[in-house]
């Protein structure tokens, strides 16, 4: 990117405090807030990209802090440096590419083992699945973001490419004889 | 009566109005908030932090309306398993058509005001509607 960023973008922060026991709605909230790819920027305050949906994902959080006994309040704010902004966006890139790579794992796992056509599309379709969960919580994408995307999709390929086999020539579809048949001539100018 | 709920509405809002408009009152008019402080004392709040009708015990708003006013009619429920999935997804019901659900409401999200979306999705959610009674009759897809 050449085009310099005039100013820092709008964050919606999450501060919230649970009390430590019972353990089962922290782990809840906690389990909510790793699968929305929150930052976390220190014990009890986590932040997003600031936008319509981030910004109602963390208040359902908040409610649910409040719910299970705990205090939570929604803020939006904005770094006062672009290097915050950028180490904040760093450590969420970071993190997702992590996902990634676990998941190019699998696919290539997959990919290597002798599996039946039949085995192969379900598991293209769960490794898809696991895909997409990675990508909705994805703000500033990875390269590991394309990779796995190649890497999902040459599983999907795999039972396609098995099923390929040469065509008899019997079954070849009739081709016209001549062009001229077929096609109308081009008038020549 | 007078609805209120947060402004830049989604899938969840969309299908709420869209039920309260057909089965709790025909001439439901809907106001939209940036915050809960803002809703006016003679209105009903939906799926707005601290409402009664909003998100509890991990239902969507569209559930807890359902429940609220005692709806048990299957196909409301079969489009609520699509909204809770579209709107939460944490696969607590089997709706595959809850991602295209998404897609839309966010699309329209980008280019439409909160009223001009509710005129639009009223239809979409009455052949949804229809579609899911049928299948429901026929046990198999309608068409």
């Amino acid at each position: 990117m050449t085009s310099v960023r005039a100013r820092t973008g709008e964050w919606v922060l999450l501060t919230y405090r649970l009390p430590r026991e019972p353990s089962t709605p922290r782990s809840a909230v906690w389990r909510k807030l790793k699968k929305l790819g929150v930052a976390q920027i220190s014990d009890g305050l986590v932040a997003l990209p600031a936008g319509a949906r981030t910004r109602e994902q963390l208040e359902w959080v908040a409610e649910e802090v409040a719910d299970a006994g705990g205090t939570a309040a929604i803020w939006l704010a904005r770094p006062t440096t672009r290097a915050q902004e950028d180490q904040l966006a760093l450590t969420m890139a970071a993190a997702r590419a992590a996902e990634y790579q676990v998941l190019i794992a699998a696919a290539t796992v997959v990919a290597s083992t002798g599996a039946d056509a039949g085995a192969r599309v379900g598991a293209a379709r769960r490794l898809r699945n696991e895909l997409r969960a990675i990508q909705r919580r994805d703000y500033f994408p990875p390269a590991d973001r394309d990779q796995a995307e190649a890497a999902v999709q040459a599983v999907a390929d795999l039972p396609r490419q098995l099923l390929a086999r040469p065509r008899r020539r019997g079954v070849q579809p009739a081709r016209p004889a001549s062009k001229s048949a077929t096609w109308p001539v081009q008038e020549t100018p | 009566m007078k609805w209120v709920t947060r402004e830049r509405i989604h899938i969840d809002r969309a299908a709420c109005a869209w039920l309260i408009r057909r089965y709790v009152d025909r001439d439901a008019e809907f106001m939209f908030v940036s915050d809960p402080a803002e809703v006016p004392d003679e209105a009903t709040a939906f799926d707005i932090s601290g409402a009664r009708l909003s998100h509890h015990g991990g239902d969507c708003s569209f559930e807890t309306i359902l429940r609220h006013f005692d709806l048990d009619d299957p196909v409301l429920w079969r489009i609520a398993a699509i909204v809770h999935e579209a709107d939460l997804d944490d696969q607590r019901y089997d709706a595959p058509e809850a991602a295209g659900m998404d897609l839309l409401l966010r699309g329209l999200s980008l280019t439409l005001s909160d009223e001009e979306i509710l005129q639009l999705t009223g239809p979409v959610f009455d052949g949804i509607y229809e579609y899911c009674r049928r299948s429901l009759l026929l046990g198999r897809e309608p068409s």
